[in-house]
């Protein structure tokens, strides 16, 4: 009987430890959230960068997590629907989440003012320069350029290195149209930018025509665009929908050249506009999937390791813009963790706002954020379609060339 | 008012009686136990998370209310008022944003409530533009003239118009502080959650009273057989109109509400899915009665984020389930139609009707 009663005495011990154990760990994990989009209007981009993100987070932990802190990583897909977004949101703040990879530029933008008052820090795949300015949004983040900052090096480079090639070049200004849904908060968040850098460069400017973000048929808008005659056109949405645009642009020889933001140009972009894609000048706000630049073996290595179900051969550079907000938070976070402070007022101003040009490879351009200033960069990489790669066409860097409007009047749109 | 505890059968001798509120002192005591529950209990004693997720069912049930009224008392089918709450929503912010209001009204946090009520009534009045074919047509042909309400109206009118007011591009952002009813800013989940629970009851006790006097029984007529209720000497053309009026004004509440809720707006809000999905909420609540629409929140809200609790463990184990989640819940939104349609084609207002009549006569029902 005293056997029995110390065995069961031995048993309780024992639980209460491993309970005790358990809890210590648990304590000491750090949950992240995550709103992704692998089943809505933007899943065409979305499902690559969600993987690449689940992938980022292994890897971290793999390497330790934030100083040894393993990093829990929840999220969920929301289908590119606000309300939904919303749910999710307040699910992972009851989760008990400091951090959050968010997704689209509706939803990011309709969460700021709740981030905000929560001090959540949200580091999102919206690059929208209305996110950018610490004074309306002191909570988003991006490791990349923002949408206006694409737009405006997009048509700078082809202003430099396009235009000049053109045989109306120095008899006519050159003339743009703009190709994007309307609706569309992600897809609009550039085009007053971009109006605005057109009018500076001197172009004309012709009507907007709104193309959905399902489109697959975009022969009335390019019908309507032709009566403009564009010089270049300037796409807004995501690959599936400007691919479509070009093949039909290709197919009614509308003449003109094609620019668009980082959410359209990828490796798929090529696959489904084929020869019409020839030339597809874009924003790139980080390398293409296994091109050879800093950190690329970590993420093709843990792609094989982690994803062996999906091809390489498939991968886009939406895996490499999640790491890129992967790597982002987790410097955050081992820098925050560092000075003792994990509360997301901690991680803004002693994790990203104490970021430097911090490089974090991946071809993506150093990263700077300040407490008035949550642009992270200064200027943008613009790539080609061409010969069946991705070439250079341009490195803009904004602040170089305009360094007074950069300052005083192109922060926050 | 009666002096009975407890409704044993029906005693009434006539209409009024039958039709009253407080038809025994049980029930104004189950009333005031409720009320107590939404508006002390759920917002003192349950988490933040809980009331956020009570404030949804709140904004589903304030849509399904007129979809309810136009199709299960009026027997008007519709699936495009996603658009009438979007009409009070943008109503709403650019009242709020745009219009110069004179300083006093501003200072003593009026705008917001002004702006609800005129949200409410261009909601209603846009609504009545989108009922006019009901004079004509029924049936399937009424379900495309209102979800030409949702293409006219999202993604013509607001995506192309009323969204550049501003300049900003498509989305409003409403900076904190703006919405203020008298001195208190809207800003935390528990005022949010006040204004929907307030509003909610508002609603339904308008609801209530409007079914229960003549333009409730003239829709009822419509509803059962529009023909014979032409035959009795109803305007059914008028009546129809006023159905589409307060259901669109109730959306516009819905709308100028759920302004409050995101403190942003572009047209991504107001999908016609919403539309779909407010149907759904009253064929699982049950056609005809306010509890359905009510019921039907409860159910989609709850056990939607009920299968989001269940999902996050089991993504241990099955990781794509969290990739998949949108599709799951739309396939449990679609299995659930299908099962109530099946099995319970009443609905859950049914359900509880049974239960109420049940525990009415307990413990010596025969």
């Amino acid at each position: 009987m005293k056997n029995r009663i110390r065995s069961l005495l031995v048993l309780f011990l024992a639980l209460g430890f491993l309970i005790g154990v358990c809890g210590v760990a648990m304590a000491q994990e750090i949950k992240i959230g995550g709103i992704m989009d692998t089943t809505g209007a933007t899943s065409d981009v979305g499902k690559d960068y969600a993987i690449g993100m689940e992938e980022a987070f292994k890897y971290i932990n793999a390497q330790g997590g934030v100083n040894g802190k393993p990093i829990k990583y929840t999220w969920f897909d929301y289908g590119y629907r606000i309300p939904e977004a919303i749910t999710k949101y307040r699910l992972l703040k009851r989760l008990g989440v400091v951090a959050i990879q968010g997704w689209g530029t509706g939803d990011t933008e309709a969460l700021s003012p709740t981030v905000n008052k929560d001090q959540m820090p949200y580091v999102s795949a919206s690059y929208s320069a209305h996110l950018t300015d610490p004074a309306k949004t002191p909570y988003n983040l991006f490791f990349s350029s923002d949408y206006s900052t694409n737009a405006r090096a997009a048509l700078t480079a082809w202003f430099d290195h396009k235009w000049p090639t053109k045989k109306d070049y120095g008899k006519r200004k050159p003339r743009l149209a703009c190709s994007y849904m309307f609706a569309s908060p992600y897809a609009s968040a550039p085009i007053k930018a971009l109006k605005d850098h057109a009018v500076m460069l001197g172009f004309d400017i012709g009507d907007d025509q709104d193309v959905s973000l399902f489109a697959l048929d975009t022969k009335s808008q390019v019908m309507a665009m032709k009566t403009f005659q564009p010089d270049v056109v300037w796409h807004g949405n995501t690959t599936m929908s400007v691919a479509a645009t070009m093949r039909d642009s290709f197919a009614l020889d509308l003449g003109a050249d094609h620019i668009m933001n980082n959410w359209a140009l990828d490796e798929n972009l090529p696959r489904l506009g084929g020869e019409a894609a020839e030339g597809a000048i874009g924003a790139t706000p980080c390398a293409f999937y296994g091109q050879p630049f800093k950190n690329m073996d970590i993420v093709v290595a843990a792609g094989k390791k982690y994803s062996p179900g999906v091809p390489q051969e498939k991968r886009l550079i939406r895996s490499i813009q999640a790491w890129g907000n992967a790597l982002l938070l987790w410097e955050a976070l081992i820098r925050a963790d560092k000075a003792g402070d994990l509360t997301g007022k901690g991680i803004m101003q002693k994790g990203f706002e104490s970021l430097r040009n911090f490089d974090i490879g991946l071809g993506a351009a150093p990263i700077t954020f300040t407490e008035t200033d949550h642009r992270p960069g200064t200027g943008c990489l613009i790539q080609e379609w061409k010969d069946g790669k991705f070439q250079e066409v341009a490195n803009v860097n904004l602040k170089q060339r305009w360094p007074e409007k950069w300052e005083k009047e192109w922060l926050g749109w | 008012m009666s002096t009975v505890w407890l409704p044993c059968g029906d005693y009434h001798q006539d209409y009024a009686e039958d039709q009253g509120w407080w038809q025994a002192r049980f029930i104004k005591f189950k009333m005031i136990l409720l009320l107590a529950v939404v508006f002390i209990g759920i917002p003192q004693f349950l988490p933040e998370y809980y009331v956020s997720v009570g404030t949804m069912v709140g904004y589903t049930a304030m849509g399904a209310l007129g979809v309810q009224l136009l199709i299960g008392f009026t027997g008007l089918i519709t699936l495009g008022h996603a658009a009438f709450i979007a009409v009070g929503a943008y109503t709403s912010t650019l009242l709020v944003l745009q219009f110069p209001w004179p300083g006093f009204i501003v200072d003593w946090g009026l705008a917001y409530p002004i702006s609800i009520l005129v949200a409410a009534i261009a909601a209603g009045l846009w609504s009545v533009l989108f009922g006019l074919p009901s004079a004509k047509v029924k049936g399937f042909y009424l379900i495309l003239t209102t979800m030409a309400a949702q293409f006219i109206t999202v993604d013509f009118i607001l995506t192309q118009y009323v969204s550049q007011i501003g300049g900003r591009g498509q989305a409003f952002s409403l900076p904190p502080g703006v919405i203020k009813i008298g001195p208190w800013a809207i800003d935390t989940d528990l005022k949010i959650y006040y204004l929907m629970a307030v509003l909610l009851t508002l609603m339904i006790i308008v609801l209530a009273n409007l079914l229960r006097s003549k333009p409730g029984r003239a829709w009822v007529a419509i509803r059962d057989n529009d023909i014979a209720a032409e035959a009795l000497g109803i305007n059914i053309v008028r009546y129809k109109l006023l159905a589409f009026f307060v259901a669109g004004f109730f959306a516009g509440l819905a709308g100028a509400f759920w302004v409050s809720n995101t403190a942003a707006l572009s047209p991504e809000h107001f999908p016609w899915f919403w539309s779909l999905w407010l149907v759904g909420v009253i064929l699982i609540g049950g056609v005809g009665s306010i509890h359905g629409a009510i019921f039907g929140a409860l159910f989609m809200v709850l056990v939607m984020e009920g299968l989001q609790w269940a999902v996050i463990p089991m993504s241990e184990y099955f990781p794509r389930m969290l990739m998949a989640f949108a599709s799951i819940k739309d396939a449990a939104f679609g299995l659930a139609i299908c099962a109530f349609l099946i099995y319970e084609p009443n609905g859950l207002a049914y359900r509880w009707w049974q239960a109420k009549n049940y525990f009415n006569l307990w413990p010596f029902s025969y």
